[in-house]
């Protein structure tokens, strides 16, 4: 049996920091990934020769920036090109210029909020029996974006912004929580998968072992307390502590049998509801159309993301999911060839499960339109120079990343989903601990929730020597 | 100039509820009422031939004490209508005290095995909370039991208990009220809300009045012997050194008080009837943008027979919503300004218990339906008709329509001042001070929950105390 200190299940962006900590500290650690290149979500491919993109999204959440210096991510090769947001109706456009005041206010309490996700009270509010304590930013989880950002041109373009690739009714009470969630930090030059080879790098140098193509099956367990980590082909791995980044669904109901857990975690686990909704038609044009390097809004208004929301719940495809085009290329003329273009098209409100059976080509060719129709609406004639389309509905993202439902939050951004009330990143079951999109700071930003985890369990060793 | 000690706004349930207790106390009382008639939305509304449609049907918060106090004489018609649920495809939901399970399931079978548990919860906990509900005093409700509501939706909640559709979308009307959406936090805590109530002496009962709501009204003015002026619009409140002094009527009467409760909603008493800036300019905005988006329209249909649904008793309230999705998708059209394609109502047939709001032998339909946009113009109140008799008419073969008539939100809320300011979590966890005072000393509202008196009833028991 191979033994080791800490078993990093995932080499998403959250595990390979995990691993890049807990290495750096002097453990010994192996990160298992089934795919069998490292990177998650951070990768992209070509999709049409000589066409690249990051297929499951173009930009991630930044990256908090004492994690970025730790790391060295930028001598590492990731460097993070801002992409500006334009809205776009039928008769104008509209340039988000920065509210002061908003922006301040985000960041402000996103840094609070990160600062308690760091370090979150002994116990947490996830199965709703134990104390709460309240959290920074507890007055969102009863605030819509309507009440935050307010109404007209500005505010729809901001809750676009914020919502771009998500779902939720933005005259909700609660909705306002989907702000701490945003922060996307730009393109990676090169692809997302430079930000992936960085991490990679940065946990390979600190010393740490990876596991790659063999997905991890099952977690012993005794007495509540975790043992090891079988993998598909039968190999056990033991370690003292394990990390586990995939979702929380994931994580308790298919890696645990059940009968392992406190039944109130099962019980929880089985209630947390995913909100995933996003959809992406990645478009090879033969001619680059005339366009600003920024994330396009089309057609903002925050009644189309409360109707495309409804839509979703009921398993519908909206008649207008709110869409957002960014043209790649011209952020980082390495996604298409000379003279062509790279143009990415992010659905929201687009269903995991449909009312009507699975997805079918007939429902992909649905999104396919549906996103040309948008590329249409901003750039006309686009059409004609399409010399390829592939489409990523949820059930490819899930089936790709293993985010349940194709979630990439971890779970629906929710008043009772989020806060203090996302379990991690200690858990129920002694020397488990969440690092994934589920845990507190999942949704925050991207390496944060892995480096809290990895924290907390250089902590715990430090307590137990 | 006409002086008395307390002057009460409105002459509606709340307001003539203050106005008895100010009375007991030994205050000279007026109250002065807008309209010429009183009992605010208790009224019924005339329409066809001899048909009086009460715009409140239902009673379900009528304050115990006020009953006892005031010993209002109150003839039940019915004392516990069933929650019952009408299905598209006929396999309607009976919720009755005793016989749900069995009717539940014919739905699922796991849900009518939780059933009990549930109901057991729901009312454990909203006996709790009547410390704050009910009356004024500590609050002691364990933070552990209730610290989950004041994230969790109704939504939420009943996905954790239930798995069907059926039960799931009728529990969760009782959770839509003043624009809240079943999928917002705070409205789990609305279902608990109207658990904790109590009608007939029955933990969450829903009762209708013999003659109906206006009985109410005649009840409450036999307890309340004060000077009672209809015809009274008070037009501004008048204010001396920060303490209000008095009120104006439109007709350019001054009539000067002490005490002043005020049963307009909150709105409508600090930001209209306040001088400017009375209350601070950023509580003014921050009130004025908390207004609910979306409504409840009234649709009274006359009928020519008593319509039955297999299996549903006719006292019962019928909720129709088929998934809880239905919700979401009703919210989001009727604040686009469309009529939803799935109506959500709650509607009653108050002639099957007493026959004295019709001509003999013939039927009254009142459908509450919600959400539906605040403003319609003709054609789509025509439409929200139309939907509402095929909603009842595909159950009920050669249901004949006599007359019918239809109330927007914006109609009830010009009439009656209605509520205007977005239910959440903050209001529902308020205690009565913060509920029914103002920055004003001697100003309090008793608007708020209007239909349980209860409001009235401790506003003019604070105002009492602060005088004395």
């Amino acid at each position: 049996m191979l033994r080791y200190d800490v078993g990093v299940i995932g080499a998403g962006a959250d595990g390979l920091a995990a691993a890049a900590t807990l290495a750096g500290a002097g453990l010994k650690t192996i990160v298992i990934e089934r795919s069998t290149v490292a990177g998650g979500r951070a990768q992209t491919r070509e999709f049409h020769p000589g066409f690249r993109a990051s297929p499951f999204a173009d930009e991630v959440a930044a990256v908090p920036r004492e994690i970025h210096w730790a790391l060295d991510l930028t001598r590492r090769g990731a460097i993070f090109a801002p992409m500006p947001s334009l809205a776009m109706w039928p008769d104008r456009h509209h340039i988000l210029q920065p509210s002061r005041e908003t922006e301040a206010r985000c960041a402000g309490v996103l840094a609070r909020v990160n600062a308690v996700a760091a370090s979150p009270p002994p116990r947490f509010g996830f199965l709703r029996t134990a104390s709460y304590t309240p959290w920074p930013a507890e007055d969102w989880a009863q605030a819509s974006l309507t009440d935050v950002l307010g109404e007209g041109d500005e505010a729809a373009h901001r809750i676009a912004a914020t919502l771009a690739g998500r779902t939720a009714d933005p005259y909700l009470a609660g909705s306002a929580l989907h702000l701490l969630a945003e922060s996307n930090s730009g393109v990676v030059l090169g692809g997302l998968a430079r930000l992936a080879s960085a991490l990679t790098n940065a946990a390979r140098e600190a010393g740490a072992e990876f596991s790659l193509g063999l997905e991890a099956s099952d977690i012993q367990s005794h007495m509540h307390r975790v043992t090891g980590i079988g993998l598909a082909d039968g190999t056990e791995i033991s370690a003292r502590a394990i990390i586990s980044t995939v979702d929380l669904k994931r994580t308790f109901l298919s890696l645990f049998p059940w009968s392992a857990l406190p039944p109130p975690v099962v019980k929880r686990a089985g209630l947390w509801r995913m909100g995933g909704g996003t959809a992406r038609v990645l478009l090879a044009l033969e001619k680059a159309p005339d366009a600003p390097r920024s994330a396009i809004h089309v057609a903002p208004d925050a009644k189309v993301f409360a109707e495309a929301h409804a839509a979703w719940r009921a398993g519908t495809i909206p008649t207008a999911p709110p869409a957002t085009l960014r043209l790649i290329s011209a952020a980082d003329p390495s996604l298409a060839p000379i003279g062509s273009a790279t143009l990415t098209v992010t659905l929201g409100a687009i269903p995991f499960r449909l009312f009507d059976g699975a997805w079918t080509h007939e429902k992909r060719d649905v999104l396919r339109a549906l996103a040309l129709a948008a590329a249409e609406s901003v750039f006309p004639g686009v059409s004609a120079s399409v010399l390829a389309a592939e489409v990523i509905a949820p059930p490819d993202i899930e089936e790709a990343l293993g985010a349940t439902e194709g979630d990439l939050m971890g779970g629906e951004i929710a008043s009772d989903q989020m806060l203090g009330l996302r379990p991690g990143p200690r858990t129920e079951m002694a020397g488990l601990y969440l690092g994934g999109p589920s845990s507190a700071a999942g949704p925050l930003g991207a390496c944060a929730a892995g480096v809290a985890a990895a924290r907390a369990v250089l902590a715990d060793f430090r307590r137990l020597k | 100039m006409s002086d008395c000690d307390a002057l009460v706004i409105g002459g509606g349930v709340s307001g003539l509820t203050a106005a008895a207790y100010l009375a007991r106390a030994g205050l000279r009382v007026i109250v002065a009422e807008a309209r010429n008639k009183l009992g605010g939305a208790c009224e019924s509304m005339s329409f066809g031939e001899g048909f009086h449609a009460p715009l409140t049907q239902t009673l379900y918060a009528l304050d115990p004490r006020v009953v006892k106090d005031l010993k209002l004489n109150l003839k039940f018609a019915v004392r516990d209508m069933a929650l019952t649920g009408l299905r598209a495809d006929g396999k309607h939901i009976v919720l009755s005290r005793d016989g749900a399970a069995r009717s539940i399931a014919v739905h699922s079978q796991a849900d009518a095995k939780a059933w009990k548990r549930f109901r057991r919860e729901l009312f454990s906990l909203a006996r709790d909370m009547r410390a704050l509900w009910w009356d004024e005093g500590t609050f002691s409700v364990s933070r552990e039991r209730l610290e989950p509501f004041r994230r969790l939706s109704a939504a939420a909640w009943l996905d954790g208990w239930f798995e069907s559709d059926a039960l799931k979308a009728t529990l969760a009307f009782d959770a839509t009220e003043n624009g809240l959406s079943p999928f917002e936090p705070g409205s789990a805590l609305a279902l608990l809300w109207r658990a904790s109530q109590e009608m007939c002496g029955l933990q969450g009962a829903v009762a209708a009045l013999a003659g109906g709501p206006p009985s109410l009204v005649q009840a409450l003015l036999e307890a309340a012997k004060v000077d009672i002026r209809t015809g009274a619009n008070v037009s501004r409140i008048l204010l001396a050194n920060g303490a209000v002094a008095g009120v104006e009527l439109a007709s350019g009467e001054t009539i000067a008080a002490s005490i002043v409760i005020s049963s307009a909603s909150r709105r409508r008493t600090l930001n209209e009837l306040l001088p400017t800036g009375a209350i601070g300019f950023a509580r003014a905005d921050s009130m004025d943008r908390a207004n609910p988006k979306t409504g409840t329209a009234k649709v009274a249909l006359a009928l020519s027979a008593l319509p039955m649904f297999a299996g549903v008793p006719s006292t019962a309230r019928f909720i129709l919503a088929e998934r809880l999705e239905s919700y979401a998708a009703a919210y989001s059209a009727a604040r686009a300004g469309r009529l939803p394609d799935e109506l959500i109502m709650e509607a009653v047939t108050p002639t099957a218990a007493d026959s004295s709001l019709a001509p003999i032998g013939q039927h009254l339909l009142i459908a509450s339906v919600r959400p539906v946009p605040l403003a319609m113009n003709d054609e789509m109140k025509a439409q929200l008709t139309a939907k509402v008799i095929a909603a009842f008419a595909r159950h009920v073969p050669g249901m004949h329509v006599v007359a019918s008539e239809v109330l927007t939100p914006a109609e009830i809320s010009s009439r009656y001042g209605a509520q205007d300011l977005k239910m959440n979590v903050a209001q529902m966890l308020a205690n009565w001070d913060e509920r029914l005072r103002t920055p004003i000393s001697s100003l309090m509202l008793c608007g708020e929950s209007a239909i349980s008196g209860r409001a009235g009833r401790i506003a003019a028991a604070m105002a009492i105390r602060d005088k004395t």
